[in-house]
């Protein structure tokens, strides 16, 4: 399986070289876009200093978290989030007639390496680590911990974009439901939970579940807050997310209507 | 090899909403309605069988396909492939079936043709030798080695065909599904495309099911054909049987020089389909008269400056007939 999403992903990588410019250009963009996104939540972060009793560098480990899971995501599983492209044009069949997984075959769509995103994520993760270790806050355990809550975030911003991907074989146009499930919710999971009001932050930890992936994990690993327990939680709930998302993406799957030819 | 016992499709469709505001009222209806795309069909194909499956625009053909082949999964019944249910056993039934969509191309479109193949050989677990061997055959037969390092993007439509139809046969699969083979190409292409189906289901006893609007693919190469009419079964025989029951139907074009009259009535089995300023349509069926005889009974209409005869629209005949 792995070897046949290896050769996928470099089949991929050729086809796209293909048009270096294109990729080339893509990538630049895609980073400028991303410097200025973060410009912009650097200001308001030196501006207020704190937000709801979290400090610069614990809003910042959030925000690295979460853009780094999503890179992660969007990394390997990358054409699931384009589902939409495929019902419409029907591209879906062929991957049905060939005898490899269907979401294996899509994840292995269109790869791009998100060289700005990862870049960026890890830089701001390696910063408020370091302050929060330095001041003395937590410990050097807490990097090893990072990157099982980045793993599981990860895997929780799939199972959120698979799901969403999934509705597609019933509605068909996803795009303004990722706005919603994806892009807003993972906006949202940037800054402290505890900054919205009782029933969005409910929402966040149960229908868009993007709080497991950096906000209640770090309570433990960047606040010291909970326990140790709450990453055996994170990870429980996290294989539940996945599992659940692969039930219905199996079951929209054997909906699917395909287009007409 | 193939066989399907009353399968039917049902498709939930959005019920168009009329009226004023029709558009942002669409927005809100949940209102749907089931469209039955393929009612209660059974069939079988034995191995080794060249069967075409035709019938008009929207009649389920597409979808019948798609239900073999594990695309779609059938509302009613069940099919079986080499004994397997495509929907519950899809992969493995992907590995003894390969199928060919006319109007898509299922090879990677910015990678020379040779990569694809060698992805696809991955993909099906081709030993390395097999895969020689057959690539080999396959660009021998299907004069592939023009373009092989040519990425698919840049081929002709009947290049691009062939090289999907390698693709389709390098896992050597029993079955194999067509759907639209032939469309858009030229006579040449299409005859080489022919040549080579039929030596396929000769030489290597490779089951074939063929959709076509062409008549000259299922003359040529289908000793059965399947019709399908408004999601039923209409026919299900032999070519010379189905012949007999259609006749020869054919349309003639007839330019008068000058005036010409068309009388009420005439004794010869041919029909007026349309008449213009100065030229008539006529339909015949040839087994029960000849052109020539039809154009002298025009010729008795007035000049006749130019005749022309046209292929007999197959949908036509099909719609007429059932």
């Amino acid at each position: 399986m792995l070897r046949m999403y290896r050769m996928l992903v470099i089949a991929s990588f050729r086809s796209r070289m293909q048009h270096p410019f294109n990729f080339v250009f893509g990538t630049l963009m895609a980073a400028v876009v991303n410097v200025v996104e973060f410009s912009l939540i650097a200001v308001v972060l030196s501006r207020f200093g704190s937000v709801q009793g979290w400090s610069t560098y614990e809003v910042a480990y959030l925000y690295g978290a979460i853009l780094l899971s999503k890179t992660l995501y969007r990394t390997v599983a990358s054409d699931v989030h384009h589902l939409e492209k495929y019902l419409v044009s029907g591209d879906l069949d062929q991957m049905l007639t060939r005898p490899v997984p269907v979401l294996l075959a899509l994840m292995a769509q269109n790869v791009t390496i998100y060289v700005a995103e990862f870049l960026q994520s890890a830089v701001m993760l390696a910063i408020s680590l370091s302050v929060l270790i330095g001041s003395g806050q937590t410990s050097w355990l807490a990097v090893p911990q990072t990157l099982f809550v980045v793993l599981c975030g990860a895997i929780i911003c799939f199972a959120i974009g698979l799901a969403t991907a999934t509705a597609g074989f019933w509605i068909t146009r996803i795009r303004e439901l990722q706005v919603i499930t994806e892009d807003s919710a993972r906006f949202a999971a940037q800054y402290p939970l505890s900054l919205y009001p009782k029933w969005l932050r409910y929402v966040l930890c149960t229908a868009i579940p993007v709080g497991f992936a950096n906000y209640i994990p770090s309570l433990y690993v960047v606040r010291g807050e909970l326990g140790g327990w709450i990453l055996a939680a994170t990870a429980l709930f996290t294989a539940g997310c996945l599992a659940l998302s692969m039930r219905f993406w199996r079951f929209g799957l054997s909906r699917y209507q395909s287009a007409g030819s | 090899m193939i066989s399907v016992t009353n399968i039917s499709k049902t498709f939930r469709v959005p019920v168009p909403v009329e009226g004023r505001w029709a558009a942002a009222r669409a927005l809100f209806s949940r209102a749907r309605t089931d469209k039955e795309a393929v009612r209660d069909i059974s069939f079988t194909i034995e191995r080794g069988e060249f069967v075409g499956y035709i019938g008009p625009n929207g009649a389920g053909k597409s979808t019948t396909i798609k239900m073999l082949t594990g695309i779609l999964h059938p509302t009613r019944g069940e099919v079986r492939v080499a004994g397997l249910s495509p929907h519950k056993h899809r992969t493995d039934v992907a590995r003894r079936i390969g199928a060919v969509f006319g109007q898509r191309s299922q090879l990677w479109w910015d990678l020379p043709v040779r990569d694809s193949y060698d992805i696809l050989a991955a993909m099906y677990k081709v030993p390395d030798r097999d895969k020689r061997e057959r690539l080999a055959r396959l660009t021998e037969l299907l004069e592939l080695d023009e373009f092989l390092l040519t990425p698919v993007r840049k081929l002709s439509l009947g290049q691009r065909m062939r090289a999907d139809l390698a693709a389709a046969l390098l896992h050597a699969p029993d079955v194999l599904f067509l759907d639209e083979p032939t469309i858009g190409l030229d006579v040449v292409a299409k005859k080489r495309i022919r040549t080579f189906l039929q030596a396929l289901n000769r030489d290597f006893g490779v089951t074939v099911l063929l959709t076509t609007h062409d008549m000259d693919d299922i003359e040529q190469l289908c000793r059965r054909v399947m019709v399908i009419n408004r999601g039923e079964l209409a026919y299900d025989g032999s070519i010379e049987a189905l012949r007999e029951r259609i006749g020869l139907p054919t349309t003639v074009k007839v330019t008068f020089g000058g005036s010409f009259s068309v009388p009420d009535r005439w004794e010869e089995p041919f029909r007026l389909a349309e008449r213009g300023d100065d030229y008539v349509t006529l339909e015949c069926n040839r087994s029960l008269i000849s052109t020539m005889e039809v154009l002298r009974a025009a010729g008795a209409w007035g000049d006749i400056a130019d005749v022309h005869m046209e292929e007999p629209d197959f949908e036509d005949i099909i719609h007429r007939i059932y």
